[in-house]
């Protein structure tokens, strides 16, 4: 073995790792990147709270200090309301809530006379959005916890509180309700990209953008033509998930304009991306890292796969800035939730970037050389 | 050294400028103090009658910056030619032919293809002309026949799909996909690609730059057919046997520049040497002093082999009996007439293929 060989070899590829600033990001500055954003959702680092709306009709001491005990956890952070009692659902409604708590009239009086009538309760009542399952049983678990401490210090354990759970929107959403939209607009936004990355990098690479520079094809021809088989595929792949979601999982969706329209949008929005991407990578390796370090935080940032509340604030408010948020809320408002204005508000803001993403992209990709 | 007469933009003045052909010379205005580039366009003769002219190409430069990869090159292309472009990686081949077939934008120059300015007409051009891109792979989950049929739907005149398969010898590889396909039948469906419109010119941009001996020998024989068939071939390569095997008429590029042009026997003729005798394994050490010493222009080189260059065929006599009376043992000779290598050589003082 000479090492003499070996040092050469070695210093080569020093030398051309070095030389590719795209190399050295992807390499070095995008683990850490990830390694920030992954360790700051799962370590706590900023930590997370939980918006929780208290309806209190009893205004009592007792009311006040299970309020109070509730907001001091780390977890919760409770915002009281003053609401008429049949005005609750429809306010959950209005104002897209995910969580509330209600202390019943009487709630102090209930508790000492459970105190000492073993026969009955003090109940308070735990409103939440099963869609937002894995947010809301955290939530649950903390409201659980803080009722079984106030038990055991008014009658040592006994159970004198109790949590009467009711469902919001309906109790048909599950997490699959949540998940499914979603993962439409991920394959969307993979297949889009991707399709994208290799029409512009690997075909330049092969000489067939160069070949087609000679012959009478217009740009716009292929890139209409490349649009189209992008949209029956996501029409395709929309399709695959809803009868999976329809046959497996029995759930109810809706197709209606505003889902088709977000789903034409969002072709239209990652392929632009795309462009813009390969516009500023060289070559095939680099675009499909290019490609990955757009994908992948968007797939853990934009509510893909769990709830933004889950996340630290500051990445909730990135994920405002990530159009995929728009496209899954969109998918979610108007396929399973029914909520026509949020529906057409996600629907407008999903075209807006994708007007934006794809002129961009046509404007900026080129297919003559320098 | 040419004079030219030249206006300057800013004051007007008219003032004499010279140089060489094919320079650019950066002139002051003595009014004003304007200094601006003059360009001496080289030219080389050209025989061709302008209705037999296929490509036209007058002061083609390219620059990068402050790089000029092509330096104000004209030549034409006549119909029916096999028409090489010759010289080493590097030396503007191919961004002079991607000018041509508007890949790319000339900073300057003119480009006629079939008498149109492809400024303006490209878009009528792009019906007669057939292109095989440097380095280009087709789809490669297409068949063979899918893919002549895809490149064949986007132009109007339209070749039988079965003749291109035919004549490339590609029947039994028409259903297979071109991922499966060996470099040499890839570089033939290349070729096959660039014949789905009938063009009347075809451009071949490094054809058989990465194949195998017999893969080249495949593809210079669907080159020679494209010639029998009458069409114009634009080659470019750096290939000199490729050149020598195919091209009716050769044009050599170098560093930007045209260095020469000509058929291989004017070529040769011009700038050739005569011919090279070659002694192989030579074990006499001094037969190389000795044969220099008798005036013979000799290059050492490998495994003990000696190459002698000869004016004239007569005086290959004279080095044998040299080699004769010094006893120069060796294991045989031949003689061949100088070639493009030779020719390269002369023009450039370097070897192509050390220019690779």
């Amino acid at each position: 073995m000479k090492l003499e060989v070996i040092w050469a070899s070695f210093y080569t590829d020093l030398k051309s790792f070095a030389r590719s600033r795209a190399t050295l990001f992807w390499t070095l500055l995008f683990p850490v990147m990830l390694i920030l954003m992954f360790g700051a959702i799962f370590s706590g680092f900023g930590e997370t709270e939980y918006e929780l709306v208290v309806v209190d009709f009893d205004n009592s001491t007792l009311s006040e200090t299970f309020v109070n005990i509730l907001n001091d956890t780390p977890v919760i952070k409770t915002d009281v309301k003053t609401i008429n009692n049949d005005e609750i659902l429809q306010y959950i409604k209005d104002n897209n809530i995910k969580r509330l708590v209600v202390i019943p009239q009487g709630f102090e009086q209930s508790v000492g006379m459970a105190a000492m009538d073993s026969s009955t309760v003090a109940n308070i009542s735990f409103y939440f959005d099963q869609s937002e399952q894995q947010s809301n049983s955290i939530v649950r678990s903390v409201v659980s916890s803080v009722v079984i401490n106030l038990n055991m210090n008014i009658s040592g354990g006994k159970d004198i509180i109790k949590i009467n759970d009711i469902e919001t929107i309906s109790g048909e959403f599950g997490f699959i309700d949540f998940f499914l939209p979603g993962m439409i607009g991920f394959t969307i936004m993979q297949t889009c990209i991707y399709g994208s990355l290799e029409r512009n990098t690997k075909f330049k690479k092969d000489g067939i953008l160069r070949k087609l520079l000679t012959t009478p094809v217009t740009r716009s021809e292929w890139i209409f033509s490349k649009m189209l088989f992008q949209l029956v595929l996501s029409f395709i792949s929309a399709g695959l998930i809803i009868v999976i979601g329809v046959v497996v999982y029995k759930m109810t969706i809706n197709i209606n304009i505003w889902m088709i329209l977000i789903i034409i949008g969002t072709n239209f929005l990652f392929t632009g991306m795309g462009m813009l991407i390969s516009r500023f990578v060289k070559d095939e390796e680099s675009a499909g890292m290019a490609g990955g370090v757009v994908t992948f935080p968007m797939m853990f940032l934009a509510g893909t796969f769990f709830a933004l509340e889950q996340m630290p604030v500051f990445l909730q408010i990135i994920a405002r800035f990530l159009p995929l948020f728009y496209v899954n809320e969109g998918l979610r408002a108007s396929m399973i939730y029914l909520k026509t204005d949020d529906a057409i508000f996600y629907t407008v803001i999903v075209l807006v970037f994708a007007a934006f993403f794809f002129i961009s992209g046509l404007i900026l990709t080129k297919w003559k050389e320098d | 050294m040419i004079t030219k007469k030249v206006e300057c933009p800013k004051c007007k003045q008219i003032f004499t400028s010279s140089g060489n052909p094919g320079d650019t010379v950066r002139t002051p205005c003595p009014s004003c103090g304007l200094t601006g580039r003059v360009i001496f366009e080289k030219t080389f003769s050209s025989n061709i009658s302008s209705e037999n002219i296929a490509i036209e190409v007058s002061n083609l430069r390219k620059e990068y910056g402050s790089l000029v990869a092509v330096n104000n090159i004209s030549f034409s292309v006549k119909k029916g030619e096999v028409f090489a472009f010759l010289g080493p990686n590097g030396a503007g081949k191919t961004t002079t032919v991607e000018m041509i077939e508007s890949i790319r934008q000339p900073t300057a120059g003119s480009i006629k293809i079939l008498g149109k300015d492809i400024s303006t007409s490209f878009v009528d051009v792009k019906e007669k002309i057939g292109v095989l891109p440097q380095e280009f792979r087709s789809f490669e989950r297409l068949t063979v026949r899918e893919t002549l049929e895809f490149f064949s739907k986007l132009f109007k005149k339209r070749a039988n799909i079965d003749e291109i398969i035919n004549a490339m010898d590609l029947k039994d590889k028409e259903n297979t996909l071109y991922i499966n396909l060996s470099g040499g039948l890839k570089q033939r469906v290349g070729v096959a690609i660039s014949l789905v419109n009938d063009p009347e010119i075809v451009f071949l941009d490094e054809p058989t730059t990465g194949l195998d001996p017999k893969a080249r020998r495949e593809v210079w024989e669907v080159i020679a057919d494209l010639k029998n068939k009458g069409k114009t071939v634009f080659l470019t390569t750096h290939y000199m046997e490729e050149a020598e095997y195919l091209a009716d008429s050769i044009t050599i590029i170098y560093k930007g520049d045209i260095i020469a042009r000509g058929s291989l026997e004017e070529l040769i003729s011009k700038y050739g040497k005569g011919h090279i005798l070659h002694i192989k394994n030579c074990k006499t050490k001094e037969a190389v002093d000795v044969l220099r010493d008798n005036g013979f222009n000799v290059n050492k080189e490998h495994n003990g082999d000696i190459a002698v260059k000869i004016d004239y065929k007569e005086r290959v006599l004279e080095v044998l009996s040299i080699l004769r009376h010094e006893a120069v043992d060796y294991d045989s000779i031949d003689i061949r007439r100088s070639n493009l290598e030779e020719v390269f050589l002369q023009l450039t003082g370097a070897r192509l293929s050390e220019e690779e």
